[in-house]
C-alpha cells in the first residue's frame, strides 16, 4: 500500500468522500490518517494489506452494529476499493493520553477518583461489548487512553473485536493474554477478556504487572520459553498467599509496593481471588466485568476527601482508618447500606443512580454528602435527583425529601429511594 | 512521596547492538551513511522506548578496525547523542567477535537488575575479516544470548563476506546488501526500527500457538518474515548494480 498524499479523495462506504490532510501514525497493520469529511476532522486506518475476507465482513457488521458505548473509536465507515481496505473512526482529543505513558510515569491522574473513574468507565465499556455479544481479544496498554484530569477513557484499535472464539489472526501480548491463551489450549473469548481486564486494572492502579515480582525480575533473558512459562504456564500472582517466591522487590517494583497497603482490604482481596492460581487456570471462575464493577463502585464509595484536602481510603469494616496522606487517623465516618454497597458518608461523597434506583447507571450522580453552611458538625445528604425521597426516622417518624434538599445524617435513619429500594444509614 | 506519583513501572532492558566494521573500505560515503542513519534513527527508537512500559530500549554500538572498540556501552537511547565513526585499518572481525561474546552476559553488559529481553546483534561490514575469526564466529555461536537474539546482518557493497554474515545471522534471508549509500540509510532505518520494536515488547502469541520450529524464537520469527517482506518490496535495491 502506497501512501496516501494530502488531497487524495477517497469514497466511503456510505457513500460520502474523505479527504486525506496528513498521516498522523504507523502501526504494524497500517498507517492512520486525519482525514476531512464533510467539514469535519476524523481518523482513518488504512491496512498495509488487503485483509483476509473474514476480516472485512466482520468489520463491516461492526460498522452495522454501531459502538457498545461512546468510549469506543469505533469503526463508522469502511473504505473499500480494489487496492486498500480501511475504516474512519472519530479522532482521538488531545487531552487523552496513551496508557502506556502512565506505566511509564510520563503522565499521572490529578487524583484518585480520576483513577477511580478510569477504571469503571472501562470495565462498564467492556461489559457493554460483552453484551453485545462480541469480544475484544487482544486488550493490552496499548488500546487505551486516558484524561489524566477525568478519568475519561477512550479505547482504540477495534478491528479485531469479534464474536468469541472466532479467529481474525490476532495476535496478543504474552503480558496481558490469559494463561490458557497463552500456551495455546483455548482461542480468545470473553473469559480470556475478563482475565486481561483484570491485569488491565491491576497495572492502573499499581502500577505494575500482577506478575512481575522476584521471580520475573531473576530471569536473565526472558525468552519465549519462559515468558510463556511466567505468564501462562505457571503464572504467579505477587501477592499470592500461599506463594511466596514472587514477591515485588524493593528498589525494583516500587510502585506496587508503596500502593497495595494503602487500598481497603477488601479491594485487595478481589485481586488475590481473581489471580489466585485456581483461578488462573480455570477460566469459569473470574470476575466478570460486571462483578469487577461492583468492586469498583464499591472502592469509589470508600474514596474520601480527607480534612487535610486529600483524596484517601477508608476501611468500612475497621472503627478507624488512617489518612495516608497526613497520617491521621480518620474514625469510621457512618455509611449508607444499600443492597450490597456500603457509601462512607463523608463531605463531598457522590453517590450514583445504580446505588439510588434500579437504573444501570454508574455516572449519574443522585446524591452527595454536603457539610451544614451554618453548623460544619451537621452533615445532610443532598438529593440530587427529580424525584421525592422519603426518610424514616427510628421512631417511625416521616420526613420528605424534595428534590434539591437535604437530609441530616444521623444514625438508624432509613431512607426511602422509591418503593423496592432502601438505604440505612449505620 | 505522594503516591499517586508512580516511578516507572519495572522495565525489563532490551539492548540494541550496533557491531560495525570501520576499516579503510569503509571510508567516505559507507561510513558517512552509517553515521547519518544511525543518527537519525535514534530518536525513532527513542520514541519506541519512551512509551514502552515493557522494555527500556538500550544501544551499545561496537566498531572494529585494526582493534576493536566500544563506541558507548549500553546506554538509554533517550537522549543519547551519536558520535561519528572514523574508518581506517584493518578488519579484526574475529577480535570483534570475541569481544562481543565477552559482553552478553549477565556479570557483563546485560546485568539489568530488572532483567531483559532477548538482544538485537545487527552487523555492518563491506569486507573480509583480516584476522583469524572461525573460532571466535564458533564460540560466539554457543553463547545462549547470541543464540535467542535477533540478529541480522547489512553486507555493504559486493565485496562483504556474506557467508561470513549468513553465518552469524544464521539464515540468509537476514543479510540485506546495500549497493548506494541510500539503500543503505534505508536499511539501517528498517532494520533498527523493525527489530527494535519487536525485540522490546512481550512475545506475540499467535493464535493457536506459536513458532513453527521450537527452536526459534518467536520475535526472530517475527523480524524475519518482515525483513523477508521489506525485501519483496525493495528488491529493486538489491539488484542494483554496485555503487560502492
Amino acid at each position: 500500500m502506497k501512501e496516501l498524499s494530502s488531497n487524495t479523495r477517497i469514497p466511503l462506504s456510505n457513500g460520502i468522500t474523505a479527504t486525506v490532510k496528513q498521516k498522523l501514525g504507523e502501526g504494524g497493520q497500517g498507517s492512520v490518517y486525519r482525514v476531512e469529511i464533510n467539514g469535519n476532522d476524523y481518523a482513518l486506518k488504512v491496512y498495509n494489506k488487503y485483509p483476509s475476507r473474514a476480516f472485512v465482513r466482520n468489520l463491516e457488521d461492526n460498522v452495522k452494529k454501531g459502538a457498545p458505548t461512546k468510549h469506543f473509536l469505533w469503526p463508522l465507515w469502511t473504505v473499500d476499493s480494489s487496492e486498500m481496505f480501511g475504516y474512519v473512526m472519530d479522532i482521538r482529543p488531545k487531552e487523552y493520553v496513551d496508557f502506556s505513558k502512565f506505566l511509564v510515569a510520563k503522565a499521572r491522574f490529578a487524583s484518585w477518583s480520576a483513577m477511580i473513574n478510569a477504571s469503571i468507565q472501562i470495565t462498564y465499556a467492556f461489559r457493554e461489548l460483552h453484551r453485545k455479544g462480541l469480544s475484544y481479544q487482544d486488550l493490552n496498554d496499548g488500546n487505551f487512553f486516558f484524561n489524566p484530569t477525568t478519568g475519561d477513557v477512550l479505547i482504540c484499535d477495534n478491528d479485531n473485536v469479534c464474536p468469541p472464539s472466532t479467529n481474525l489472526g490476532i495476535k496478543g501480548k504474552c503480558r496481558y493474554m490469559a494463561p490458557e491463551v497463552v500456551i495455546g489450549n483455548n482461542k480468545p473469548n470473553n473469559l480470556s477478556d475478563y482475565f486481561s481486564l483484570s491485569v488491565v486494572l491491576f497495572m492502573l492502579f499499581f502500577n505494575n504487572h500482577p506478575f512481575d515480582g522476584k521471580r520475573v525480575a531473576d530471569v536473565p533473558c526472558l525468552n519465549d520459553a519462559i515468558e510463556r512459562n511466567v505468564y501462562g504456564e505457571n503464572p504467579i500472582f505477587i501477592y499470592d498467599p500461599n506463594k511466596a517466591n514472587n514477591r515485588p522487590v524493593r528498589g525494583i517494583h516500587t510502585n506496587v509496593i508503596i500502593r497495595w497497603p494503602l487500598f481497603p482490604d477488601f479491594f485487595r482481596q478481589a485481586f488475590i481471588e481473581a489471580f489466585s492460581e485456581d483461578v488462573l487456570h480455570d477460566p469459569n471462575k473470574r470476575k466478570s466485568d460486571n462483578e469487577w464493577l461492583r468492586i469498583l463502585t464499591q472502592l469509589r464509595s470508600q474514596t474520601i476527601t480527607h480534612t487535610c484536602g486529600n483524596e484517601t481510603f477508608v476501611d468500612l469494616d475497621k472503627t478507624f482508618t488512617l489518612c495516608f496522606n497526613c497520617q491521621k487517623s480518620i474514625e469510621k465516618p457512618l455509611m449508607l447500606t444499600i443492597g450490597k454497597q456500603r457509601i462512607a458518608l463523608y463531605p463531598k461523597m457522590k453517590v450514583y443512580a445504580n446505588q439510588t434506583s434500579s437504573f444501570d447507571d454508574m455516572f449519574t450522580v443522585t446524591s452527595e454528602v454536603i457539610i451544614n453552611k451554618n453548623n460544619p458538625n451537621i452533615w445532610g445528604l443532598m438529593n440530587r435527583t427529580q424525584d421525592k425521597w422519603k426518610a424514616v426516622y427510628p421512631n417511625g417518624k416521616e420526613l420528605e425529601i424534595k428534590p434539591n434538599a437535604g437530609l441530616p445524617i444521623y444514625k438508624d435513619v432509613e431512607i426511602q429511594f422509591s418503593s423496592h429500594i432502601k438505604g440505612n444509614i449505620q | 512521596m505522594n503516591p499517586l506519583e508512580a516511578v516507572e513501572i519495572a522495565r525489563r532492558q532490551m539492548t540494541l547492538f550496533f557491531i560495525v566494521d570501520t576499516s579503510g573500505s569503509m571510508n567516505g560515503e559507507k561510513i558517512a551513511a552509517v553515521n547519518t542513519a544511525i543518527r537519525e534513527v535514534l530518536p525513532e527508537i527513542a520514541d519506541i522506548s519512551s512509551e514502552n512500559a515493557d522494555a527500556q530500549i538500550k544501544v551499545a554500538c561496537l566498531q572494529f578496525a585494526s582493534d576493536v572498540q566500544w563506541l558507548f556501552k549500553p546506554a538509554d537511547v533517550e537522549g543519547l547523542t551519536w558520535t561519528d565513526l572514523n574508518a581506517g585499518g584493518m578488519t579484526v572481525m574475529g577480535e570483534a567477535f570475541n569481544e562481543l561474546n565477552k559482553k552478553l552476559s549477565r556479570k557483563e553488559f546485560l546485568d539489568s537488575p530488572t532483567g531483559n529481553f532477548a538482544p538485537v546483534l545487527f552487523l555492518m561490514s563491506d569486507g573480509q575479516p583480516t584476522d583469524e575469526y572461525r573460532k571466535a564466529l564458533d564460540s560466539l555461536r554457543e553463547n545462549r544470548w547470541f543464540k535467542v537474539a535477533i540478529r541480522v546482518a547489512i553486507a555493504i557493497g559486493d565485496d562483504a563476506d556474506k557467508n561470513i554474515l549468513e553465518e552469524f545471522t544464521g539464515n540468509s534471508e537476514l543479510v540485506l546488501t546495500a549497493h548506494t549509500p541510500e539503500t543503505l540509510k534505508q536499511m539501517i532505518r528498517f532494520v533498527s526500527v523493525t527489530s527494535s520494536k519487536i525485540g522490546s515488547r512481550s512475545s506475540g502469541i499467535g493464535v493457536g500457538g506459536g513458532s513453527a520450529n521450537p527452536e526459534e524464537e518467536s520475535k526472530q520469527a517475527e523480524f524475519a518474515e518482515q525483513v523477508k517482506e521489506f525485501k519483496d518490496e525493495n528488491a529493486d535495491l538489491e539488484a542494483l548494480s554496485d555503487g560502492f
